[in-house]
């Protein structure tokens, strides 16, 4: 989409057309620049400072510890391994058990909860009755604290107990219906993160425009494939990236639901396991690490794919 | 034309339904766990059949969630409020100015969102004792806006990107002042992306478990979703599924009251006529 | 909870009485950090039983100044607990000095250097009438740690309207289930086998049912030999035998309670919290309701159970480790014991308490806990049992889909693995 430039950028150009003299609007433009670069420092400080204060040290510290055996019963006897931590993990079918349950739950839920998110925050965009009503009663599945969430579906759909139970039934001790169950749970709580991020979007998109384009013949579909999607990009972009990096993360539904049985541990319960539980600091934050990497290739695939609607990218309106 | 109103108004009325059938059906299932009594909890109804208050009253006079309601209230506000002034600045100046190592405060805030917290915990545990902030407000507050920040510039500085600044431009031209023109263009546009994070980011905030958990020892700082996983069951073997349901139940209702309020300011939008340049 | 015998109208309300014990817990913290005179003994662990609040409060009374007990709260969940203590203690703590321990830690805390050794007359006066398989989760090599708080043990729940004689061992209860089954009656046997400790307790059951070790003394390698294979087969056979709940691999001890509860079940394999649980939870069930030895897995034989329970340590890093113990003793005396058994149904483990009236009226079934106890027997102890642990339910979960060959064979290289702190924990 077309973007303006920066105030300062434009003043300083439209002076140098006023004024005509080439040299005094080149100092201009540097001094608006360096006051620019300024003011954008100045602004990012506070957040940046804040942001390093805190997370610098731990996850530097995490990276550290999964090249070193340490164990938290034992602080002194940390052996730097190199990379031996990551040939352990690296070749351990649990671990690639895991990580291909995680990947499916990330994959599943991010596409079902960006579809129902769309059609969520159109819903709320566009109804023309009871509007607060709607907006207000959509979010709050997201409201509900996760764990307890969690804990209602697993009491649903045990049989006796639950009213999603078929009779005789227990879906929560085989694989696919557990499967199902944590995503169920999962894209239950959070289509209305993705809701309300788009629908903040929606809410950008010039009226006009639509209008025009309808006046023009183009129906609904297109409308919202032609007009809308490009418009409310950096929107999906957000909501999708967030929502998929949280996913891959997934821990407290599946701890709940099936507590990893039947196959379904995602890899941040194997991490819990050897942190947590196992107290091993070199494993658990290799591990640590590994999922940090994963949902780093993760964003860069789909910062890539939505390019210019990045956050942070050049703007496209100065082309 | 009457009649076609009518009968978009029921499809919408229609449409509303099933929205409001996906948020509550599993609300009222909690809702209905929290009521049910030791005699009919493990019944299989969706609906109690003898609904009894007992777990409400019971948390209620607990002083403890009492107490862990207030500091998830203050803790939350605060945390909210500071990351929405400071993601605001950063994503301003993110979308809209130049200036060197913008590329990589993009790059860092997401790669800080990514980092499981679970490494995370024993490390933010140590330095918050070294620097006596362990188990108070602060203690909590400052690691919640450190991982609520990435997700405040991003969405932030989607959205202010998407603002057509230049109207701006053209309010002052036609003789309205700076202060005019930012404050009747530019902030309305602005306020569904703030309200949409800070609604965000108070949620959660709200239902952070992991920080909560581990970042305080006493009643002083901890906050609800903490202070749930305390409650016990009348043994070792039982739990006390009633009170946790009525607390969760009970926990939502500030989400509720802070989305009712801010909701509103979401719907503004474009106004007719503003066309992009 | 309730107390069970108590009738009528208070029972309700005392349903969820813990929380409101945690609440009154709660302001007498507030008023202590008003700041209490003289030295503040900090307990972490078990504060906020049903009740607890008060045998705190009987104990700084007759301390008279001399300490002031604080008890401070823990997640409800042992894995929470385990995990706030570690933290702590890894980071050298002052902060805490009694620590409610679950029985399975002792090695691990001990091992780290976290606990105190106790002296040996700290010993003598800790090991007083108290019954000696607890002491021995109180135990790492040849010294003692833990000062035994609480003990528990499972039982045999059956139905007396549809079971006349109870069973003895696994297979007679197989075959009575059997036979309720093709009468069409309720039949099912209900026992904890979701991927949980719940799970390793029954293991561990059957294991030492036939006389097997999971690992040896001194936990240097696996001790999983034919013995254990035996203990898998009938695991399977038991889970296979269509005599157990669908839901079984998915199932803790709320489950378990409702398959009874419910009417499903005609045998459970459950703590003694059962018979005071079920008086609310479903009083129409409780003439019915049968307690027996836990079964045996050989006829003839005593059965071996699995203790749970807790024991008091202090920290390593307490600076005030002799009160510390002194308030440990008046937490845990026989009357302290008793008054605990009745208010949060932790049965004690002084011997004697057993014999009191009150006790008797509380637990009519303690003569049954009391035989069981006196040859109950102990989880694999090892600085590295959580990973044995770990290893042992995830390996062995569902357990319609234990192997027995392969499972054994399975078990003994990952629990060699845990012990060297080899791969990666599942």
């Amino acid at each position: 989409m077309t973007q303006t430039p920066p105030p300062a950028t434009a003043e300083a150009v439209e002076e140098r057309q006023d004024d005509g003299s080439l040299d005094i609007a080149r100092r201009r433009a540097n001094e608006a620049q360096r006051a620019e670069r300024k003011l954008g420092l100045l602004l990012v400080a506070p957040a940046v400072t804040i942001m390093l204060a805190v997370a610098a040290y731990p996850i530097i510290y995490a990276f550290w510890l999964s090249l070193n055996k340490a164990d938290l019963r034992r602080p002194d006897a940390n052996e730097f391994i190199g990379f031996a931590n990551y040939v352990t993990v690296l070749s351990s079918p649990i671990w690639w058990r895991a990580f291909g349950v995680t990947m499916f739950i990330t994959i599943v839920s991010a596409f079902l909860e960006l579809v129902f998110g769309m059609l969520l925050a159109i819903v709320m965009h566009r109804t023309i009755v009871g509007r607060g009503l709607v907006r207000t009663s959509a979010l709050v599945p997201y409201g509900i604290v996760t764990v307890v969430a969690a804990f209602s579906w697993r009491f649903a759909w045990t049989a006796d107990l639950g009213w999603l139970a078929p009779e005789g039934s227990a879906p929560l001790t085989e694989f696919w219906p557990s499967m199902w169950i944590i995503i169920l749970a999962e894209v239950w709580k959070t289509i209305p993160f993705m809701a309300l991020l788009l629908m903040a979007g929606l809410a950008l998109v010039p009226e006009d425009l639509l209008k025009a384009a309808s006046m023009d013949g183009a129906n609904a579909w297109k409308r919202f494939w032609l007009i809308t999607v490009p418009l409310i990009k950096p929107a999906i972009l957000v909501a999708l990236l967030f929502r998929t990096l949280d996913a891959f993360r997934v821990f407290d539904s599946i701890f709940i639901l099936t507590s990893g049985a039947n196959g379904t541990s995602s890899v941040s319960m194997v991490a819990y396991s050897n942190l947590i539980r196992g107290l091993n600091l070199g494993i658990g934050s290799t591990m640590s690490v590994l999922i940090f990497i994963t949902t780093g290739i993760i964003a860069f695939i789909f910062i890539k794919a939505f390019g210019a609607a990045a956050p942070g990218a050049d703007p496209g309106g100065r082309k | 034309m009457q009649t076609e109103t009518t009968q978009r108004k029921l499809m919408w009325w229609g449409v509303n339904v099933l929205v409001l059938l996906y948020a509550f059906i599993p609300v009222i299932w909690i809702l209905s766990l929290s009521l049910k009594d030791a005699t009919t909890l493990n019944d299989g109804r969706y609906l109690p059949v003898s609904p009894t208050g007992d777990s409400y009253a019971a948390i209620f006079s607990n002083a403890d969630f009492l107490r862990a309601l207030f500091n998830s209230i203050g803790i939350c506000l605060i945390a909210t409020l500071i990351a929405i002034v400071f993601g605001t600045m950063a994503a301003y100046a993110i979308a809209r100015l130049t200036f060197p190592g913008k590329a990589s405060i993009v790059a860092v805030s997401l790669l800080i969102s990514m980092f499981p917290q679970i490494a995370l915990v024993t490390p933010l545990f140590k330095i918050l004792v070294t620097i006596g902030l362990f188990d108070t407000w602060l203690g909590l507050i400052i690691p919640y806006v450190t991982f609520a920040l990435p997700l405040a510039i991003y969405t932030l500085s989607a959205f202010f990107r998407e603002i057509p600044w230049d109207l701006e431009k053209a309010a002052k031209m036609d003789g309205a002042t700076p202060y005019q023109a930012f404050r009747q263009v530019i902030t309305p546009l602005a306020m569904p992306g703030i309200f949409t994070t800070a609604i965000l980011v108070f949620i959660s905030c709200w239902n952070d478990f992991l920080f909560a958990l581990s970042l305080t020892s006493t009643s002083a700082a901890r906050t609800v979703p903490a202070a749930m996983s305390y409650f016990t069951g009348a043994t070792t073997f039982e739990k006390p599924t009633g009170p946790i349901a009525a607390a969760a139940v009970v926990i939502t209702i500030p989400i509720v009251i802070f989305v009712l309020l801010f909701q509103r300011r979401i719907v503004a939008g474009l106004t007719s006529g503003a066309v992009k340049g | 909870m309730r107390i069970p015998g108590r009738t009528g109208a208070s029972r309700r309300p005392r349903r969820w009485a813990s929380l409101v014990g945690a609440a009154a817990l709660m302001t007498s913290l507030a008023a202590c950090s008003s700041g209490p005179e003289g030295i503040v003994i900090n307990l972490y662990g078990g504060a906020s039983q049903t009740g607890f609040d008060q045998i705190i409060a009987q104990c700084n009374e007759q301390a008279a100044g001399r300490y002031t007990i604080v008890g401070n709260l823990l997640p409800s969940d042992a894995d929470g607990q385990r995990d706030q203590l570690v933290r702590r203690l890894a980071a050298q703590d002052a902060g805490m000095d009694i620590l409610g321990m679950d029985v399975t830690w002792t090695a691990e805390f001990a091992e780290a250097g976290w606990i105190r050794e106790l002296n040996p007359q700290q010993v003598a006066a800790a090991n007083q009438d108290i019954l000696q398989p607890p002491i021995d989760t109180a135990v790492w090599k040849g010294r003692q740690y833990g000062i035994p708080k609480h003990t528990n043990v499972q039982l045999l729940w059956y139905r007396k309207d549809l079971v006349p004689t109870p069973p003895k061992t696994f297979d007679e209860m197989m075959q009575m289930a059997q036979q309720l089954k093709d009468q069409g009656k309720p039949y099912e046997i209900g026992f904890t086998a979701a991927q949980y400790e719940g799970y390793v307790v029954n293991i561990n059951n059957l294991v030492k049912g036939y006389g097997g070790r999971i690992v040896n003394d001194d936990s240097t390698a696996p001790a999983v030999d034919d013995k254990t294979m035996q203990a898998l087969t009938l695991l399977h056979k038991l889970a296979t035998s269509g005599l157990t709940s669908p839901s079984l691999s998915n199932a803790q001890e709320p489950e378990v309670f409702a398959d009874l509860q419910n009417g499903r079940s005609a045998f459970s394999l459950n703590w003694p919290y059962v018979l005071a649980s079920m008086k609310e939870a479903n009083p129409a069930l409780v003439p019915d309701l049968g307690y027996a030895p836990f079964p045996s897995v050989k006829p003839g034989e005593p059965p071996t159970t699995t203790l749970g329970g807790m024991n008091f340590a202090i920290s390593s890093y307490s600076r005030h480790p002799d009160e510390a113990f002194d308030a440990v003793m008046c937490m845990r005396s026989p009357e302290h014991q008793l008054q605990h058994a009745i208010n949060a149904g932790e049965p004690p483990t002084n011997r004697t308490v057993y014999d009191q009236p009150e006790m008797k009226d509380a637990y009519p079934m303690s003569e049954v806990m009391l035989t069981e106890l006196q040859s109950a027997v102990t989880r694999p102890i090892s600085p590295v049992y959580q990973n044995i642990s770990t290893v042992l339910s995830t390996t062995l979960s569902p357990p319609a889909a234990i192997d027995p060959q392969t499972s054994t064979d399975e078990l003994r290289s990952s629990i060699q693995d845990a012990i060297e702190g080899k791969g990666i924990l599942p």
